[in-house]
């Protein structure tokens, strides 16, 4: 029983945005559906891989975004519907497709879902996706609410088909990540399969092909703007009794500024835009000419706010025109009512904004920052380098769990920047430094973006460790699989690449597999590892801690405790290890039984062998 | 309407009480947002949902502006307080998951005596509950989060019939349903008594 599939037509469910956007797209008789796992996309993903089997559709984990959005472009091309989702720095690996796929367009209907995460939640910078609609020419859909993540998928393959063109949906962490009612349809299966009609002038682009389509491209947008402005995505709500004041918003920022709005008691009218790229600029003039003073409500960039105050000098329209110009909102991190409030308040001289009651001084509070989880391999495989370089190395980290090791006391990431740059940075940090070079990367990261970086080196000649962090999963987003992966998505067949194939077919000479369980084992083969030439490969391997309690079921776990006529409160456990089962209170060094895993790598390091497993 | 701040610890169950919570309302006929907390700020830290019930926008409660703090772990009420204000109702469990801080940065872990002090300064009222003890007596270490949803629907402030809590859990637990039930009634009964003592 899955709420996905189950819920009848016309009930209300309880969705989150993401699953939502997955019942959409089973609705709209989506064949194929692909992704690479990322927060806060993952949820579209893993609810399709969930109920693939039953609702008929294929759908893959791909290696990456750009594979991922390849494929899923074969089959809209060929003429059936095809979704693929992501984060959204994952459209920046998927842009150098879906740029061109814009060119030739679509025959089936192709939807890009794409999750931006302002304010970081989980992301390493917070890039404001909607500027890929107009860096492409790619009409854009703007949800607010789990209800519009189901319409609008929906509604993005009918425009994709009228427009031929690729749709992009974009959400953000709070549209994603939000649970709310949803009134689902009738799921209305479409054609699986279709046969490719081959037409080169169209999809094969050489450049006399490009030069032709790109025209072809700019007139579908001009009936993209025709076709946005008379969208009921694309509508005004009155708060109030509406009036000469008015705002312009979309996604999450809609919800804030209604919510706001309504607090503040403003009458005001909201324009709402859904469809929002093309800008839709009959109904943004006819909206301008209504009002005397407009304000801007949108997070990030201000994509609409520049577009406006375009479209107004074009039209020689003058209502005053507020926004993130104005200094009123911030184009950094995400909104909130209050941020909204604020900026209502200064744009349209109204008092209120909500004034916070009680503060309670925090300082000195315990900080709860995410660490690495009691039993998880990492922070033994990162014991195990210290102890093998006495930190006189240079780390280049990567994307994953693993990245938490950049705190004290494993500090074992000081360079990071996107998914498979650990490999591709540390030759050039090779190149210019004479401590150690050590790159980290996952399993799921290595197959994802890391093994052209491995051929580089190779090839190249580059000196550097490679450790492959392998736990066996995709852990941060939620255990997905990876190509390494025995195991997939409900309705299909997968077979599991070998890591170790895959470094030696890159033509690394020097490759040694360890437990990073055994400490002195893998502090050993680091040490060994770092005194050859050229670049070499280790792959730690073990499963990740959350998964192996899972699987284990039953099976007796070694809980460990220390035993405290043997411990001479040296702290090394604490110190120098740090897991969160081990605490210190009182300058007593104990084990939560309730938080150990049972790794056993704490009574390795223990100088004093205090710690002991208790069955 | 009613605006429910839940805080705990990344493991704890919170989103899964967060799903309660929203089927309960739809089943009641009530609108519902909830807002969750994924990815990598799970691990281990801390871990913040929010429930609205009620025709609102917007998923996120300002500071000052939540009804109701249901707290996972005691240290985060502390960390919730910012969102109280003189009416809003704080139900914490008593159970305590020292962080690595503790240890390592030799913060002191805040007595429960302490955190009603602070509590009590800026909330209306405080009520801790020993879910853990609760969650054992029923025979489900792992359901102390349906134990505080026993203690929000108790509390009769979401307006949400028991039936409609209980058919959700039904709804959300694979497994132990008949022990949630318990667990959750025990929760329930606790808030129920001290809201008409």
């Amino acid at each position: 029983m899955d709420r996905l599939l189950d819920a009848t037509p016309g009930s209300k469910v309880l969705l989150l945005g993401n699953e939502a956007i997955a019942r959409g797209a089973i609705e709209a008789g989506v064949a194929v559906a692909t992704t690479y796992p990322g927060t806060p996309a993952s949820e579209i993903g893993d609810a399709l891989a969930r109920v693939a089997k039953d609702a008929g559709i294929y759908f893959e984990y791909s290696v990456n975004e750009m594979v991922a959005t390849e494929m899923a472009i074969g089959a809209a091309a060929s003429g059936v519907r095809a979704l693929v989702s992501m984060k959204h720095v994952g459209l920046n690996v998927a842009a150098d497709a879906l740029m061109t796929f814009a060119y030739t367009g679509t025959r089936g209907g192709f939807v890009l879902v794409t999750a931006d995460d302002p304010s970081c939640h989980s992301s390493q910078n917070e890039q404001d996706n909607r500027y890929y609609a107009l860096l492409g020419g790619i009409p854009l859909l703007e949800p607010s609410s789990p209800q519009e993540c189901y319409e609008m998928t929906k509604e993005a393959f009918a425009i994709s088909e009228k427009l031929e063109l690729p749709v992009i949906v974009r959400t953000t962490t709070r549209v994603s990540h939000v649970r709310g009612p949803v009134t689902v349809g009738e799921i209305v299966p479409g054609p699986k399969k279709k046969e490719f009609v081959k037409d080169p002038t169209r999809f094969v682009t050489v450049p006399a092909v490009a030069r032709a389509r790109h025209l072809v491209l700019l007139e579908r947008l001009r009936q993209a703007e025709l076709l946005a402005s008379q969208s009921p995505l694309n509508k005004t709500l009155k708060i109030g009794s509406g009036g000469r004041l008015g705002i312009i918003t979309s996604s999450a920022a809609f919800n804030y500024s209604m919510d706001a709005a309504s607090t503040l008691g403003l009458s005001i009218d909201v324009l709402k835009l859904g469809f929002s790229y093309p800008l839709p600029r009959e109904t943004v003039t006819d909206f301008l000419k209504g009002h005397d003073s407009v304000l801007i409500v949108e997070e990030l960039e201000p994509v609409l706010e520049t577009g406006i105050r375009a479209l107004a000098q074009h039209e020689s329209l003058h209502p005053k025109i507020l926004g993130k110009e104005d200094g009123l909102l911030p184009r950094a991190h995400e909104f909130d009512q209050a941020i909204v409030a604020s900026a209502l308040s200064k744009a349209f001289d109204v008092s209120g904004g909500g004034a916070v009651e009680g503060v309670v001084d925090l300082q000195g509070l315990p900080v709860r920052p995410p660490v690495l989880c009691s039993g998880c391999p990492h922070r033994a495989t990162y014991f195990a380098v210290n102890k093998a370089t006495n930190k006189k190395a240079i780390f280049a980290s990567d994307i994953g769990c693993y990245t938490l090791g950049l705190s004290p006391p494993y500090s074992a990431a000081d360079l990071l920047v996107c998914m498979g740059s650990s490999v591709g940075t540390a030759g050039g940090l090779a190149k210019v430094n004479d401590q150690p070079i050590i790159a980290f990367i996952g399993d799921s990261t290595f197959f994802h973006a890391g093994i052209p970086g491995l051929i580089n080196a190779v090839h190249n000649g580059h000196k550097f460790l490679l450790m492959i962090l392998d736990n066996r999963t995709t852990a941060m987003t939620g255990h997905q699989p990876h190509p390494g992966s025995t195991r997939g998505p409900s309705c299909c067949d997968i077979t599991a690449v070998s890591i170790e194939d895959v470094v030696k077919g890159c033509g690394v000479k020097w490759l040694k597999v360890v437990d990073p369980y055994d400490i002195n084992l893998t502090a050993e083969t680091v040490r060994e590892a770092l005194a050859q030439p050229g670049v070499t490969v280790i792959i730690a391997r073990r499963e990740c801690a959350l998964i192996a309690g899972r699987d284990e079921k039953g099976a007796i776990i070694e809980k460990h405790r220390i035993d405290q006529e043997v411990c001479k409160k040296c702290k090394t456990c604490v110190d120098r290890f740090q897991c969160p089962a081990i605490l210190s209170v009182d300058k007593v060094q104990t084990i939560d039984e309730a938080l150990c895993a049972g790794c056993g790598v704490c009574a390795q390091v223990c100088p004093h062998k205090a710690i002991k497993g208790v069955m | 309407m009613a605006d429910i701040y839940l805080v705990g610890v990344g493991g704890q169950g919170i989103i899964t009480a967060s799903r309660i919570i929203g089927d309960a309302a739809i089943f009641a006929g009530k609108n519902v947002l909830l807002s969750e907390t994924h990815g990598m700020a799970q691990r281990g830290g801390s871990v913040v949902c929010t429930a609205r019930i009620g025709d609102v926008n917007s998923p996120l409660i300002p500071d000052g502006k939540a009804d109701l703090i249901l707290s996972f772990e005691l240290l985060e009420t502390m960390r919730a307080l910012c969102k109280a204000n003189k009416n809003t109702l704080v139900i914490s469990s008593t159970e305590k998951i020292v962080p690595l801080s503790v240890s390592t940065k030799k913060l002191r872990y805040p007595t429960i005596e302490e955190i009603g002090v602070q509590v009590r300064k800026v909330a209306k009222d405080f009520l801790s509950i020993d879910t853990r003890k609760f969650a054992e007596d029923s025979a489900v270490p792992m359901s102390s989060n349906i134990v505080i949803v026993g203690a929000l629907a108790g509390t009769g402030i979401t307006g949400i019939d028991r039936r409609h809590f209980e058919k959700a859990i039904e709804m959300n637990i694979s497994r132990w349903v008949p022990e949630n039930l318990d667990a959750f009634a025990k929760g329930f009964e606790t808030t129920y008594s001290w809201r008409h003592a």
